[in-house]
């Protein structure tokens, strides 16, 4: 009887066509308002208490509660941008990736290696006015926009690894698939690794815009605060939409710092970048490639003119100052963790009292190879 | 990179080589084992992938976490715990794959935690469930993750999707060693509680992997 339910359920989840998650993917939009109940912003996926937004006017909200698909955010206030007045200058600085020794002398250098690396979660992501449905089961029309993209960074002189693997079904396992892929990039050591995606909001005029004079797609960056890499991501994607709202006013539609991973535990250079919704045409989304480009390469590697050293500039010294900043946080919060983790297991292992203290010295023994903490005698000794 | 970045990264992967190691170290392994089978997962994790058709074997994130639990379900303390320990991987396996099915695909509308970590508390639960046993929970949440990428696996290529399967291939960062580590962690701490809360006592420190009966064997 037992064997006969057990291949009966695996025959049922074997045979299911489409998962109900994947159903479901595009269907949930959630509306953030204010507290004065005007509309912020809208956003398919669904929202929790305590997840950030920064608005296109670089105004920071927290969500306060969440009712149903709607959201109610607190004003925190301004939210302090990265000084990128150097690009008015004209001189050659690479803020973000300034502190790497390596890429700081590219500004000077001709033949420094610049490499971004780029994969595609949600594989079958597509645009419904140009691919004729929002989800493709193999490669959707986003990979279309990822290879523009490609080729508009490496026309900037950018090496570009592009993996097209794909990371079906559209499910919640697709993050554990695509990490073995962006593991895999990650090897190839990249300046940064970005993940690209669309949203699923119906409205296209969320997204559409006139930008640089053109008919584009809007770019919102999305950060996850579930990794100790967060706040380092998070000083990453405000010095994307610094240079974006200098370069191309009103490309960055804003940044969503929400519940999540997208596997940016494993870089502290790691971005998600949603192009468009799905009711937005492929073109203007891939309109907007060309400029988004040069914004990364911008932020990566500094403008190409002009011959100041980028690791004597003040503003490169700022933005590696922020992302230390970012670090020590990323770094308290694996310290609490594992302290928390110790305390926790030798609390309900000895109940507490000096038991308590020799496993925990036991215990940090064992985490750091005996470098730290008291190691257990051995058999002759006891 | 800056020194924070770099100290950030090597932190977040001591933590991992520690708590891996604390975990192969409690079961039926010397110390010494132990450690090296951490440094085979994070040096196989940079290796070449094993072909095999449509799927790609990483050495550090899938070969080597297997050959730990077969070599743990040979050493299992009785028979029954070998039953166990299948069934806790079986079930961990559909467990996974159903909530790929039932939860919404964006890890922002995950309820309470990641993913990642929701495969190793699935094979925790269930292998305590089955057979309060440390050694149980590895192989759980170990297979569970690579029975559930097969079978996701297996339902694209029904469909006639040639999708290349990569088992294990993030290395030691992957879900699969991820899993296998949440599960022993979780599985002792529950164990612990479970034990004070019906004996109200500890137990003796000191021994391998199986919880028979509330007490290790």
């Amino acid at each position: 009887m037992k064997r006969s339910v057990c291949l009966l359920a695996l025959a049922l989840l074997l045979g299911a066509p489409r998962s109900l998650a994947e159903e479901a993917a595009h269907d949930t939009v959630f509306t953030v308002t204010g507290e004065d109940g005007g509309a912020l912003f809208s956003i398919a996926h669904a929202l929790y208490a305590g997840d950030e937004y920064i608005s296109a006017d670089n105004v920071l909200y927290r969500i306060d509660t969440v009712q149903g698909t709607t959201a109610t955010a607190v004003r925190i206030g301004e939210e302090a941008m990265p000084d990128v007045s150097w690009l008015e200058t004209g001189e050659a600085q690479a803020v973000f990736a300034a502190q790497d020794g390596a890429v700081a002398a590219a500004s000077d250098s001709t033949d420094a290696r610049k490499l971004i690396a780029l994969y595609v979660t949600h594989s079958d992501e597509s645009y419904v006015p140009s691919d004729g449905t929002q989800s493709i089961e193999g490669q959707g029309g986003i990979y279309d926009v990822a290879r523009e993209f490609r080729d508009a960074l490496q026309a900037r002189g950018i090496d570009v690894i592009l993996d097209e693997s794909t990371h079906l079904p559209h499910d919640s396992g697709a993050y554990r698939r695509s990490r073995r892929t962006a593991e895999r990039l990650l090897q190839n050591r990249p300046d940064a690794i970005i993940d690209i995606h669309r949203d699923g909001i119906p409205d296209a005029g969320e997204y559409a815009a006139t930008i640089d004079g053109k008919a584009a797609s809007q770019v919102r960056l999305l950060v996850g605060r579930g990794n100790q890499n967060s706040d380092v991501n998070r000083t990453f994607a405000k010095e994307l939409k610094a240079v974006a709202d200098k370069q191309y006013p009103g490309l960055i539609k804003d940044i969503f710092i929400g519940k999540g991973n997208y596997n940016q535990d494993l870089s502290p250079n790691a971005m998600l970048l949603e192009f468009g919704t799905h009711t937005i045409s492929k073109e203007r989304v891939i309109e907007s490639t060309d400029m988004m480009a040069d914004v990364v390469s911008t932020a990566l590697y500094g403008t190409q003119t002009g011959s100041a050293k980028a690791e004597a500039a003040p503003d490169a010294k700022a933005a590696e100052s922020e992302k230390n900043k970012g670090s020590m946080s990323g770094i308290a919060i694996l310290a609490v963790i594992v302290i928390v983790g110790v305390i926790v297991f030798a609390l309900v292992q000895t109940g507490g009292g000096k038991a308590m203290g020799e496993k925990i010295g036991r215990n940090v023994s064992e985490m750091t190879g005996g470098l730290l903490g008291k190691k257990p005698k051995k058999e002759d000794e006891k | 990179m800056s020194i924070g970045m770099i100290v950030l990264l090597v932190l977040g992967l001591l933590i991992l080589f520690g708590a891996l190691h604390r975990v192969l170290d409690r079961m039926a392994l010397t110390d010494r084992q132990a450690l090296l089978c951490v440094a085979a997962i994070f040096i196989g994790g940079f290796l070449p992938n094993i072909p095999l058709g449509l799927i790609e074997i990483n050495i550090g994130g899938a070969l080597v976490p297997i050959i730990v639990c077969v070599y743990l379900f040979l050493h299992a303390g009785t028979a029954k715990e070998r039953v166990r320990a299948l069934v806790a991987s079986l079930l961990t396996a559909a467990a996974i794959y159903a909530l790929t099915l039932v939860f919404p695909a964006d890890p922002l509308a995950m309820p309470m935690v990641d993913p990642m970590l929701l495969y190793g508390i699935a094979g925790g639960l269930i292998a305590w469930l089955l057979g309060r046993s440390r050694r149980s929970a590895f192989i759980a949440g170990v297979l569970g993750v690579v029975l559930a990428d097969i079978i996701s696996s297996a339902s694209l290529w029904m469909r006639g999707i040639d999708q290349t399967l990569y088992l294990g291939g993030a290395g030691a960062l992957d879900a699969t060693v991820l899993a296998g580590v949440t599960a022993v962690l979780l599985c002792e701490l529950t164990g612990e509680i479970m034990e004070r809360i019906q004996t109200g006592r500890a137990h003796a420190p000191g021994e391998d992997g199986a919880i028979e009966g509330g007490r290790r064997a």
